[in-house]
This record gives structure tokens, C-alpha cells and sequence, in this order.
């Protein structure tokens, strides 16, 4: 459990600090005579305080809130938003409730929190199915974006573009996503071992993590416009 | 006068002889205790020795009997077997988990207090009852092995009691590793019972012939005053006749070692089966139906150490490699207690795969829960076991003592946390309460202050007794009352038993002649003298027979239809009595100065008949009046009163309030006292759980909701009641929502696999499409 905790405190750290400082390097102008800008800590320390002021003031939310309902009126007309309603409310509850008792409890998740995570893990399982067949053709890959990983060395992760890194991400969170429907599924039947019910636990454990991350990062990427004025991942502005 | 030189051969003499025997002794006693590598057990052909070390001959003229500290010492350290678990009394070996306590045992006060020479919760050390060694040897001796408490030094032996006349209890090596059908549990019992403490070894392996008892004999009666040959009836001082067969011409015998005991020996005070149970329906336990001995897995070497095979023994004894033996040391492997990873599938234990079985059920039960012991059941059943119900002990008379009342399974938090199936059973006592704390009183002590509160059924028997003894009755006499007839037993007591067409109200004497009820004195008309005359020589022969009753409180009187008859100088006088003309039945009354007095008064006639056939020993009415009676007594010493004295049975505290009633009160005191149970394993396929979930997780699931009332000697409806889960320190409304969730589990799962499927599948064509694109496929087709 030790190693788990480590790694999502260290892997949603690191996916915090990309993206924003990925962020950071788009709101920066760069020197006179130079191609991108600097990175400066100290600048960027003062841009992320800056930032965490804004994102807090009572402007900042409503406008997040006011952009939140125009994207999910534009992809989830009518009755459809209900399955986006249910499948955040539901991931939320999942992942709050689970990475609570992952921290704090030696046991894990039990009683009647345990008892409630099985039964919205059925809400999640229902609305991201729902999720998938009327939406996941939006984010089939084709056409290309800006580039967002500029700063990496990889040249595979250097050309890939905002637009493209937020359909992985939606990809990402639908597969992770339906192993955790496999997992919590495999370990209600009798079928498995017990050896086999022990990794399952384990791969529902660090298949939450990825639906975190990727639930983060298509969240950034998709619903959080980069720039002022520049359009987000799916194209809208 | 001696000379010099033969002064100095004497001394030298002295010397050497000085100096040899403690050499002697010691080479004797100090053999190193290592395996040499083979697997054979030596043939025991050795010279039996007495308690002195002397060599037994069977042909001598009152031979001792046999001591297995003398005889085994040559090759067996006895000083480190003494150590072992099953002599050492708790002194030596660490307690580790609570296991059966000994259980002090009163019927008639309706006492049972848990006693432990282990510092294990919720036990009372003997002392604490003022019971010496030698009171629980003779008390607890039958199962005891010996060593211990029941061997001690000499200055342990404390005033009252009678070592120097029937010998310590030796550790009893031929108890368990005697091989010869001979070895005898009932007369290893019967020569402790007779305090023939140091020949009982001896008497019940069959090496030899006991006579005698030492209860019999004077206190000052020794060892070497041999047999009284002024008294060859009753204060007959023990003696051994050995079995010469057995002994070869050099006074060897030839003693059948069993290396490893058989199950036997180890069921003579190991064993439990339920109440209820008949033998042929008694299902063994999977291991030994596999071929496993008991000491398959509960080893020791010679300091008999034994491995008790509980998770965690290994924190408990670092001595000994039990996480090995235990169940997931055989079926799973695990580490020992040195930290090493041991292989699963010791002595061929198959490996479970536990399909479907959530982990955390590993995490949080015993594998005994689903394994072991009885399937539960709305209430737990019953259990009698070797040690609380002196089983296992033949004889005429009989041993077994029903209370006190075990029940299992009860599935309760063991001490690694686990929730393990248990037996328990609700300690019943008098006692003082000094503020929180109550101090058991011994059953001598209500005995004194309660007096006949306790014997309801003594003027019953007094009188059939009596009648028994009328002449010319054809039949046993019996007591009809309330729905049953009671007859006397062997013990003295009245035994009841179903009288089909009785009800609640009747009451008569009356005669059993062939199973069959007839009337005492079968009806007439008392007005009709000469159809009277026949039954009037019988009543005289009743009253005649009644006069001899055991301390009649009056003359006996018979009535019907207005006439009364009475014994007046050898002949029966006939009076009449128009106050007793509406008498249809007759009926006898005692006559005394004060009048009529019923034969059997109301208060034993409540109690009889309420505690009838329950196996319980005590009404509440009777625990006011012998907490009345406890408190008169204290009151008359100065030692407080009646508020002072509790009763704790079933589960609760019983106490006068302040006028005088019973009350029932929780008290921690009172609370049951339980331990693990290992056995009986069931096979796999009738684990539980087989089943399914449900045979746990239901809404009306035994496992979380079975009634678990307690139970004792006492018969009252305010016994404590709670619900299985109660016991686990669960919560009862939360698993009642678990276990109503498996209602609706079926069809979760079918949506869960309708959404994935569906999921997949969009994963899939995604997928698909994508490698299409990147082999170009689709292009292409396009």
C-alpha cells in the first residue's frame, strides 16, 4: 500500500507540475531574441500563486462553471447531459471515497462506504458505457493540433498536440475505466482464485490512479481553455 | 576396637561410595537429549523402578508401584518432560491463547467457575477458590496427567492435605505413550477419586493390579506401614499385584511404547461431541478421515512442547516451529516463526484455490471459521467435552455431569483479531461484591447458609422413599405432578419423566406398575363399611410405612369423603372429618401441632416442577431465598447483609433491589467465557461459504443473526440475549444491508457485464480502426 500511496502522490504531483508548468511557458512571452521562453522558477513559483489566486476568486469560478455548462450543452444535448452529470458525479464520489480509505485506512475501503462504492460503480459503469456510444466518436484521431510537449525529448511525445494528448486521454479513461468494471465484476464472481482476486485488487487499485490522471488531464486539457482566446483540445473556444 | 588400618579402609570406603553414588545418579539422569538418527523406537524391556529408584520385583510380597520418574529417568531427562505443556501447570510454558479452563463444577449451589493454572482472562487462579494442589488434583486428577500442582516439592504441600498418604502424582508418561490396549482413562480416574495417587499410574496401564484405598486410610498412615491386617474390609491400604507375564527373569518388563500416541490417548481428554448427537451420526474430523494423527501436527520433542497450531503460537513459544503446523502453514505455506518461507502441501495438504473469495475474508477469519466446528444454526449447540463433562469415564456409576453447558460455534474475535469460531460457556457463582469486584463463594459456604433451599426435592423423595418400603405394594411409588411423574433414583434425587394425559395442576401419589400410572390407594367409598374394609389394611400398610419417613414432621393422616384415617397405637383409626367430605381423591397430610401440613409444600412443589426435565438446578425464587439466607448469615457474623451477595448466572448478575426481589443486572463478571475451537474440520466441499456468499451474507444469515442466549443453572427468562454479530463486535444493521444486498447482486452483475461488453466493444472498433490507420488499411479502402 506504501508503494501505491508513493506513486499517486508522486504521479498526480508530476502531472500537476507539467501541465501547469506547460502553462506557465504559454502565458510567458519569450526573451528578445529567443524562440520560446525562458523557465524560470522563481517566475514560475510567483505565476502559480498568481494563478491559485485567480482560480479561487468567486469571477473565476463562475466563468469555469459558465464554460463547463456551455461544453456539456454543446456535446450533451438535453436528457444526454444527465449521463455526464452522473458519470462526474459518480468518478468523483469513486475516487474520493477510494483514494480516502487507500490513504487512510490499513484496511482499504469497507462497510458501508465499501457498500457504496460497488453500488456507484454500477452508476459509473452504466453512464460510461452510455458515455462511449454516443460520444466517443468525437474523439477519433484526425487532424493535428499545437504541439504541447514541446519541452520533451522524445520525439513521439514532442509532436503530439494538445488536441491529440486530450483524445488519448479520453481513451485512456474509457480503457481504464472499463477495467475497473472488469476487475470489480471478476472479483464478485466465483471463478477467480484467490491469488487472482488479490491482483485484481491490485490492478482496481492502480487502474484508479490511471482513470484519475487521465480524468485530470482530459480535464485540463478539454474543458480548461490553454489561453485566452485560443481554442481547447476538441476545437472549441 | 578397630584398627588403623581398617579405619582407614572404611574411610576410603566411605569415600568411594560417597563419591560413586551421586556419580551414578547423575550419569543415570544427565543423558543428553539428541536424536541419533534413527527412526525406530527402542524396545522398551526395562527394569521397572519404585519411587526410591529400586528395582521392582513382581514377586516380592507388596511391591510398590511403579514410578515413571525413576524408571523412565535413565534415558528420558524427567526434570525437562516435567517442563512440558500438559505438567508444567502454567509455570514454565508461556500460556499463549486462551484454551479450556477447568471448570469447577457444583450442581446442586449451580456453580461453575472457570479455573486456570494460566494467566488467561476471565479465569480464577485455584487460589482464588482456596483450592491447595492437592483439592484440584482429586478435583481435576481424572484428566489430569500428572506433574505440576499434582507433584509438588515438600515444602508445597500445605496443611489439609493428604500427600503423605496417597503419594504424588507423577507425570504419567504410559498415559499417552502406552501402546497396550490396556491403558485405561476410567482407572486412572477411579485410583485419583480413591486418592491412590501414586499407584495410579501404575493401575492404569495394566502393568499391574491396585486394590485398596488411601480415602480410607488415617492421615498418619505412611507408605512403609504397609497393609492393616486388622482391616481387610474397608481401611484397606493400597497394593499392587503386577502382571508377571509381563516381567522376564530378570525382573524386566516389557512395556509397548507408542513413540507417537495414538488419537486415543489424546481423545481421553480431548474429546467434544454435541449434547445431542448420536455416536454413529458423529462425524470425525477430515484429518484423521485423511489418516492424520493428532501428533501429525501438534508435536513436541522431549521437552514436550507442544505445538498447540494456532496462527501466532510462534510470538506466543518462540521454542517451537508451530507456524509451520498451523493450517495455512500446511495448505498455503507461510513463515515460521524464525522468519523463513515454508512450502505448502505439508504431509500432501491440498492447496485452495478459493475461487471467487473476496480477500478480505483471508484478512479477517480464522480458517476455522468456514472450516471448522459445526455449521451454525439459529443457536449455537450444545457441546459436552472431556474435561467440563467428565467424559470418557466407565464405570457403574456414572460420570458425566451435564453442566456445565458449552455451546459452539461462536464466532468471536480471537486474540490476532480474527473472528474464529469459539465455545463458551456463562460462569455461574455465588459471590460477595465488594464494589466492582465479586469474590466467588465456595459451594461449602452456600451450602451452610442456604441449607434445605437447595434440596426441594428431599420431603418428595423422604416420602417415596418411604412408601417403597410399604408391604404388599405391587409398583414403584411415584409423584405425579404437573404434566410428569417423578420417581427416585439411584443418586437419591427424583427423576422425572412424561406422563402421557397429565396436566399442569395435577398432583398425586400414586404407583408405576408396568409403565402404567395407577392410583396410591385405588378408589372407595370410606361410608360403606364393608367395601371399605380392604382398602382401609392397605392405608393402614401406607401409614404404617410413612411413620418411618426420614424426619417426618408429624404423623401421616389419609382423607376422602369426610373421613380421615390415622395410625393410633399399631392400628388405623377412622374418624370423621365433614370438613374434608368434599375430598374426592385422597390425600395425605402430615398432622402436627399445628395442624395439617401438606406432604409436599408449595415452594418444593414450584421448584420441582419448574425445573423438571431443563437441566437446570435453580428457580429465581430459590436465588432470593438463598441470597435472603446469605445475608441473614453475614448479618448475624457482622459481615454485611443481603446487598452484599450476588448470584451470577446466564449472563447477568442477579441481586436484591431494595424490596427484596430478584433483579437482573449486566455485569462483565458474568460475561461468557470462551476459547478457540480447532476441531472438528470439515472436508472443503462442506466448508462455509460453499454455497456462495449467501450462506453468510443473508438477512436472515445464522452466521451474523443466530440468538445467542445464555445459558446455565439458573431458569430464568432474564438470561442474556444477543445476535451472533454482537459477539464478532460487528454492527448487526449494517450486515443485515450487506447481506439484503446479495438479493439484488445477481442482477448487478449482469448490468455490470452488459456495460462492459459494451465498453469493450466501443474499445475494440476504436482499437481496430486505429491499427487499420496505422497499417494504412482504411486509407486504403477508402
Amino acid at each position: 500500500m506504501a508503494v501505491f500511496i508513493a506513486l499517486t502522490i508522486l504521479s498526480v504531483a508530476g502531472l500537476f507540475l507539467r501541465q501547469s508548468s506547460l502553462r506557465f511557458r504559454a502565458a510567458t512571452a519569450p526573451a528578445p531574441g529567443e524562440k520560446e521562453p525562458a523557465f524560470s522558477r522563481p517566475a514560475y513559483l510567483a505565476w502559480l500563486k498568481r494563478r491559485s489566486r485567480e482560480l479561487r476568486s468567486k469571477e473565476a469560478l463562475a466563468r469555469g462553471w459558465t464554460a463547463l455548462k456551455a461544453w456539456t450543452a454543446a456535446r450533451y444535448p438535453g436528457p444526454l447531459r444527465w449521463i455526464f452529470i452522473a458519470l462526474s458525479a459518480s468518478f468523483i464520489w469513486q475516487a474520493a471515497g477510494g483514494f480516502a480509505f487507500a490513504f487512510f485506512s490499513p484496511r482499504g475501503i469497507f462497510g458501508l462506504p465499501l457498500l457504496v462504492h460497488v453500488g456507484s460503480g454500477g452508476l459509473f459503469a452504466i453512464n460510461l458505457a452510455a458515455m462511449m456510444f454516443w460520444r466517443a466518436r468525437d474523439y477519433g484521431f484526425n487532424g493535428a493540433g499545437t504541439a504541447s510537449f514541446e519541452g520533451f525529448a522524445c520525439p513521439v511525445f514532442k509532436s503530439l498536440s494538445r488536441r491529440t494528448l486530450g483524445k488519448a486521454a479520453f481513451w485512456a479513461f474509457a480503457f481504464f475505466g472499463s477495467v475497473q468494471i472488469a476487475t470489480a465484476l471478476g472479483s464478485m464472481l466465483p471463478v477467480f482464485t484467490f491469488e487472482a482476486q488479490r491482483s485484481m485488487i491490485s490492478i482496481h487499485r492502480y487502474g484508479a490512479l490511471a482513470v484519475l490522471l487521465s480524468a485530470v488531464l482530459f480535464a485540463d486539457l478539454v474543458l480548461v481553455p490553454f489561453k485566452s482566446g485560443e481554442t481547447n483540445a476538441s476545437g472549441d473556444s | 576396637m578397630l584398627r588403623k588400618a581398617d579405619s582407614n579402609f572404611l574411610l576410603w570406603l566411605i569415600g568411594v561410595v560417597g563419591l560413586a553414588v551421586p556419580l551414578a545418579a547423575a550419569a543415570q539422569t544427565a543423558k543428553p537429549a539428541r536424536w541419533d538418527g534413527s527412526r525406530v523406537t527402542p524396545v522398551h524391556h526395562i527394569p521397572l523402578k519404585d519411587e526410591f529408584g529400586e528395582t521392582i520385583v513382581p514377586t516380592e510380597r507388596n511391591p510398590l508401584p511403579f514410578s515413571a520418574r525413576t524408571t523412565c529417568a535413565p534415558c528420558h531427562d524427567y526434570d525437562i518432560v516435567r517442563k512440558g505443556r500438559h505438567f508444567d501447570a502454567g509455570r514454565f510454558s508461556p500460556a499463549g491463547r486462551p484454551g479450556e479452563p477447568w471448570i469447577f463444577v457444583d450442581e446442586r449451589t449451580g456453580t461453575q467457575i472457570p479455573i486456570s493454572l494460566r494467566p488467561w482472562k476471565k479465569t480464577f487462579r485455584p487460589a482464588d477458590l482456596g483450592l491447595s494442589g492437592w483439592d484440584f488434583t482429586l478435583r481435576f486428577g481424572r484428566h489430569f496427567p500428572g506433574g505440576g500442582v499434582a507433584e509438588p516439592a515438600e515444602a508445597e504441600m500445605g496443611p489439609g492435605s493428604r500427600w503423605g498418604v496417597s503419594g504424588t502424582l507423577e507425570v504419567n508418561c504410559l498415559g499417552c505413550h502406552n501402546a497396550r490396549p490396556t491403558q485405561n482413562p476410567s482407572e486412572w480416574a477411579k485410583q485419583i477419586l480413591r486418592e491412590n495417587f501414586r499407584w495410579a499410574a501404575t493401575a492404569a496401564s495394566g502393568l499391574g493390579e491396585v486394590g485398596g484405598m488411601s480415602s480410607r486410610l488415617a492421615p498418619t498412615w505412611d507408605l512403609f506401614d504397609g497393609p492393616n491386617p486388622d482391616d481387610t474390609e474397608w481401611a484397606v491400604a493400597p497394593s499392587v499385584r503386577y502382571d508377571r507375564t509381563l516381567f522376564d527373569g530378570k525382573h524386566r518388563a516389557f512395556i509397548d511404547i507408542a513413540g507417537q500416541p495414538g488419537d486415543g490417548r489424546c481423545l481421553a481428554c480431548h474429546a467434544s461431541s454435541p449434547a445431542e448427537a448420536k455416536k454413529f451420526d458423529f462425524e470425525e474430523d477430515v484429518h484423521t478421515a485423511a489418516g492424520l494423527a493428532c501428533v501429525a501436527c501438534h508435536r513436541h520433542d522431549v521437552s514436550h512442547a507442544m505445538i498447540r497450531g494456532y496462527e501466532g503460537e510462534g510470538k506466543d513459544n518462540p521454542a517451537v516451529l508451530s507456524e509451520e503446523f498451523t493450517c495455512r502453514g500446511c495448505h498455503l505455506g507461510g513463515r515460521s516463526a524464525a522468519g523463513k518461507k515454508v512450502l505448502p502441501g505439508r504431509l500432501g495438504a491440498p492447496f485452495p484455490k478459493h475461487f471467487g473469495l473476496p480477500k478480505v475474508h483471508l484478512d479477517r477469519l480464522s480458517c476455522t471459521a468456514c472450516h471448522s466446528g459445526p455449521i451454525p444454526a439459529r443457536e449455537p449447540g450444545r457441546v459436552r467435552t472431556s474435561r467440563a463433562n467428565r467424559l470418557g469415564i466407565y464405570g457403574i456409576a456414572d460420570w458425566v455431569q451435564e453442566m456445565p453447558a458449552v455451546v459452539e460455534p461462536v464466532f468471536m474475535k480471537d486474540t490476532n483479531g480474527k473472528i474464529t469460531p469459539h465455545r463458551l460457556f456463562w460462569p455461574a457463582y455465588w459471590g460477595k461484591r465488594d464494589g466492582k469486584e465479586i469474590a466467588p463463594l465456595r459451594p461449602e459456604e452456600v451450602h451452610e447458609a442456604a441449607g434445605d433451599l437447595l434440596y426441594p426435592e428431599k420431603p418428595a423423595v423422604r416420602i417415596l422413599t418411604a412408601l417403597f418400603y410399604a408391604a404388599d405394594l405391587v409398583g414403584v411409588p411415584v409423584l405425579v405432578m404437573d404434566g410428569n411423574s417423578y420417581s427416585v433414583n439411584l443418586d437419591g434425587g427424583l427423576e422425572p419423566a412424561e406422563f402421557p394425559g397429565g396436566k399442569k395442576g395435577d398432583f398425586r401419589w400414586a404407583l408405576k406398575v408396568d409403565g402404567e400410572i395407577r392410583p396410591l390407594v385405588p378408589d372407595f367409598d370410606p361410608g360403606d363399611e364393608e367395601a371399605a374394609a380392604e382398602p382401609e389394611i392397605f392405608i393402614q400398610k401406607l401409614l404404617e410405612a410413612l411413620r418411618t419417613a426420614e424426619a417426618a414432621p408429624g404423623e401421616p393422616v389419609f382423607v376422602l369423603r369426610g373421613y380421615q384415617y390415622k395410625i393410633v397405637e399399631s392400628q388405623v383409626e377412622k374418624t370423621e372429618s365433614p370438613d374434608d367430605a368434599g375430598v374426592a381423591e385422597g390425600r395425605f397430610f402430615w398432622l402436627g401441632d399445628g395442624g395439617r401440613r401438606p406432604f409436599l409444600p408449595d415452594f418444593e412443589r414450584r421448584t420441582i416442577s419448574a425445573l423438571a426435565g431443563s437441566g437446570e438446578t435453580l428457580t429465581e425464587e430459590q436465588v432470593r431465598l438463598v441470597l435472603e439466607a446469605l445475608g441473614r448469615e453475614a448479618g448475624a457474623a457482622g459481615r454485611g447483609g443481603s446487598g452484599d451477595f450476588v448470584y451470577l448466572a446466564s449472563g447477568k448478575l442477579f441481586a436484591l433491589d431494595g424490596r427484596g426481589a430478584v433483579k437482573a443486572e449486566n455485569a462483565e463478571a458474568a460475561e461468557p467465557v470462551a476459547w478457540p475451537l480447532a476441531h472438528q474440520v470439515r472436508p472443503a466441499r462442506r466448508s462455509l461459504g460453499i454455497n456462495g456468499c449467501t450462506d453468510c451474507h443473508a438477512a436472515t444469515s445464522d452466521f451474523f443473526f443466530a440468538e445467542i442466549r445464555g445459558r446455565g443453572p439458573l431458569r430464568s427468562r432474564a438470561a442474556m440475549l444477543k445476535p451472533a454479530s454482537a459477539f464478532m463486535g460487528l454492527g448487526a444493521p449494517y450486515h443485515l444491508l450487506f447481506g439484503a444486498s446479495f438479493a439484488v447482486r445477481p442482477f448487478f452483475k449482469i448490468v455490470l457485464g452488459i456495460a462492459l461488453a459494451a465498453v469493450g466493444s466501443v474499445l475494440l472498433a476504436a482499437f481496430l480502426i486505429a491499427v487499420g490507420r496505422g497499417a494504412g488499411l482504411i486509407e486504403k479502402r477508402r
